[in-house]
């Protein structure tokens, strides 16, 4: 046996049995190894071969034998050396990630540092499971129901920072809102107030569940994608959670859930193309929520209430921030995609045909909490304010689209056809 | 009863998986242009008859079954293949670090705990070998566990019995495969400071894809070309592959028999 030119790695193993410690050594060692590469082990316990040849066999390595140590000294005892050749077989594929040092910049290491140092694949392999993006993989691994699969139409390259982004700005919303301030209303504009916060409960929760839907579906070689959508699951949970306690905290409770509503977040949850429904939900939802919640901290008689969706409303632009990168990036690589998201706003637009424009419930408590009273005189100048908006919603949706990549008469068509309950 | 062009084959439950493994492998099979379908037997000595008898075509056979075919067909059998883990299998003798054995000498006057009547590498060839070196077995007290009688030892139950026993301190040393041995400690499952090999049987062959001598050369021919063409790299061969514990099958070899074939005899024990 003469494989002195051959061995490439050597462990000193002590006395270690197979089963007490020795394959801890053992295993690492080789994975270290191309195939064909020879371990050499040496090995004061006595037998070892007879337990070592079976290991190598169960593991499709080579046993090539073993032989006295050279230059035995220290321990006293007999040493051998036994000699190993690493198999063909479940070889990890991909290199391994030697001399990965991250490094911290002013004290912080992001996520978009992660995302520079190991860049996501334009194509990803479902076979590789929930294998971290970097990791070597073992081959012949199941085959997972991931169907997101190409980089240019799930992973926009801005989205690690919107996740550093998103987890630099969560807030409590137990703490952070100002709840023991919380004056007392006239019963009417309290009652208004409650509709408003139950209306927008009743979409956050949409916009909890849509993203939830496609979060499985993405390979986890884009996991920052996924990383992301958590932390918006997180905020609209957030959201939902501090809507329902304002809409509580005043006397009035909760409002009345209209079907123009239900319908048109139906018509979201039943989407199942990740872009078209990143567009609908995002790009022109959680867009003109912006406006929407903007609105009522201008009109919000009390400070806690502003507070609230001013917090929400800075999520929500962060949430849209990713609509339009997510929709950029992928009309970047598929000019197709125009026609198509404009179809899919055209089929919302069909299905919610019946109903003719913002649910009445919502109409009203806008206008009252626009007026601050049920003065007439005042509710004339909420409705007018309330008229406004819809203008202004309008201007910055279109604005939007042209920014997301949008010809100024294909974002006018999109606008005017974007569905009456906003979101 | 095996038709005219598909492949029956017989193999024992003896644990739930089976119906995975040769589920898969029927499947397999098929696509690969090979028509195949299996039965199950509850025992090696029922599909030996089934085999025998011309009611299947195939017998996926342990040591101790392949012997008994070959000897009721004078050795005309047709031996079609086997796992690469099938080949150079050992028996141990495991001992407790506190019973003073060093070798199977020491075993006189000593309980020796043993493995299924049926079992071959931790039964039969074990005290066979252990004869063969010396080893009085008038003078060893036997604890014998007898689990899973009829299955030859393949649910590997008895040989945990053993390893348990010996744990317990019921007995100073046992006879175990040395497959057991090692994926037992390989798992983490022994106490190295309590636990030790202290001997190693030569080698023998395990199990064996069995057929009678006149079984129609074309299924032959599609079993052989179907079986050989899996690969550990296919992933849907491989969850088979690793069901079944093989990553390759190989062509049969007779040699690893010999020494069963000499135990047999030499213990009286009925084929
Ligand atoms: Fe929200
Ligand atoms: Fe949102």
């Amino acid at each position: 046996m003469n494989n002195e030119s051959t061995v490439a790695v050597a462990i000193d193993a002590g006395e270690l049995p197979l089963g007490g410690g020795l394959l801890a050594l053992v295993r690492p060692a080789l994975q270290l190894l191309e195939p064909g590469g020879v371990l050499a082990i040496n090995s004061g316990h006595d037998g070892l071969q007879d337990d070592l040849s079976v290991w190598c066999k169960v593991q499709q390595h080579e046993y090539l034998g073993h032989e006295p140590a050279p230059n035995v000294v220290d321990p006293p005892h007999v040493s051998i050396r036994h000699l190993i050749r690493r198999g063909h077989l479940s070889v990890p594929q991909g290199d391994r990630e030697t001399g990965m040092r991250l490094e911290a910049r002013n004290g912080k290491l992001r996520a978009d540092a992660v995302l520079a140092a190991v860049p996501m694949p334009e194509t990803a392999d479902p076979r590789s499971g929930f294998a971290p993006r970097g990791a070597q993989v073992e081959p012949g691994g199941p085959r997972y129901p991931f169907d997101l699969l190409e980089s240019r139409h799930v992973a926009p390259p801005e989205v690690a920072k919107l996740f550093d982004q998103a987890v630099e700005s969560q807030w409590d919303g137990n703490r952070d809102i100002p709840w023991h301030n919380l004056p007392g209303h006239a019963p009417d504009l309290e009652r208004a107030i409650g509709q408003v916060f139950t209306f927008l409960a009743e979409n956050e929760l949409s916009a909890l569940y849509v993203p939830s839907r496609f979060v499985s579906r993405i390979h986890p070689a884009y996991a920052e994608v996924a990383m992301f959508l958590s932390t918006q699951m997180a905020d609209e949970a957030r959201h939902m959670d501090v809507f329902l306690k304002r809409a509580r905290s005043g006397g009035a409770g909760l409002g009345v859930s209209s079907v123009t509503t239900s319908q048109s977040l139906l018509s979201l949850l039943e989407l199942t193309d990740f872009t078209e429904a990143t567009f609908l939900l995002s790009v022109l939802g959680e867009g003109t929520f912006i406006d929407l919640l903007r609105f009522i901290e201008d009109h919000a008689p009390d400070d806690v209430t502003a507070e609230i969706v001013r917090r929400a409303g800075n999520d929500e632009a962060r949430h849209v921030h990713f609509g339009l990168v997510h929709v950029r990036h992928a009309l970047a690589n598929d000019p197709g995609l125009y026609q198509r998201l404009e179809n899919a706003v055209r089929r919302r637009a069909a299905a919610m045909a019946a109903s003719s424009g913002v649910p009445e419930p919502l109409q009203d408590g806008l206008t009252v909490l626009a007026a601050g009273s049920t003065q007439p005189r005042a509710i004339a100048r909420g409705h007018d304010d309330f008229r406004q908006l819809l203008e202004v919603m309008h201007t910055n949706r279109m604005k939007r689209l042209e920014h997301a990549g949008f010809s100024p008469a294909q974002a006018k068509t999109l606008s005017e056809l974007h569905t009456p309950n906003f979101m | 009863m095996p038709s005219d062009t598909s492949i029956l084959l017989g193999a024992v439950a003896y644990d739930p998986k089976v119906v995975s493994i040769w589920e898969g492998i029927r499947d397999y099979f098929n696509d690969a242009g090979a028509p195949f379908d299996f039965v199950l037997f509850s025992n090696y000595e029922r599909q030996v008859q089934a085999l025998l008898a011309g009611h299947i075509d195939i017998a996926w056979n342990t040591p101790l079954a392949h012997v008994k075919v070959q000897q009721h067909t004078q050795r005309k059998s047709l031996s079609l293949g086997m796992r690469d883990s099938d080949r150079d299998f050992h028996s141990r003798l495991i001992v407790r670090s506190d019973s003073g054995i060093k070798s199977p000498v020491d075993l006189s006057g000593k309980t020796l705990a043993v493995g299924t009547a049926d079992s071959t590498q931790a039964r039969i060839l074990p005290l066979h070998f252990l004869k063969e070196c010396g080893v009085d077995l008038k003078a060893v007290r036997m604890l014998t566990f007898e689990t899973d009688a009829g299955k030859h030892g393949d649910t590997g139950s008895s040989e945990l019995e053993v390893l348990d026993a010996l744990r317990r301190g019921d007995a100073d040393a046992g006879t175990i495969g040395d497959l057991i041995w090692v994926l037992e400690q390989a798992a983490g499952h022994i106490d190295t400071s309590l636990l030790k090999s202290v001997w190693t049987s030569p080698p023998f062959d395990h199990c064996m894809f069995d057929a009678m001598p006149d079984l129609d050369a074309q299924k032959i021919a599609r079993f052989k070309s179907a079986l050989f063409a899996m690969t550990w790299e296919n992933p849907e061969h491989r969850r088979l592959l690793e069901l079944e514990g093989l990553r390759q099958w190989m062509p049969p070899r007779e040699e690893g028999y010999d020494s069963l074939r000499a135990a047999v005899a030499d213990q009286g024990y009925p084929l």
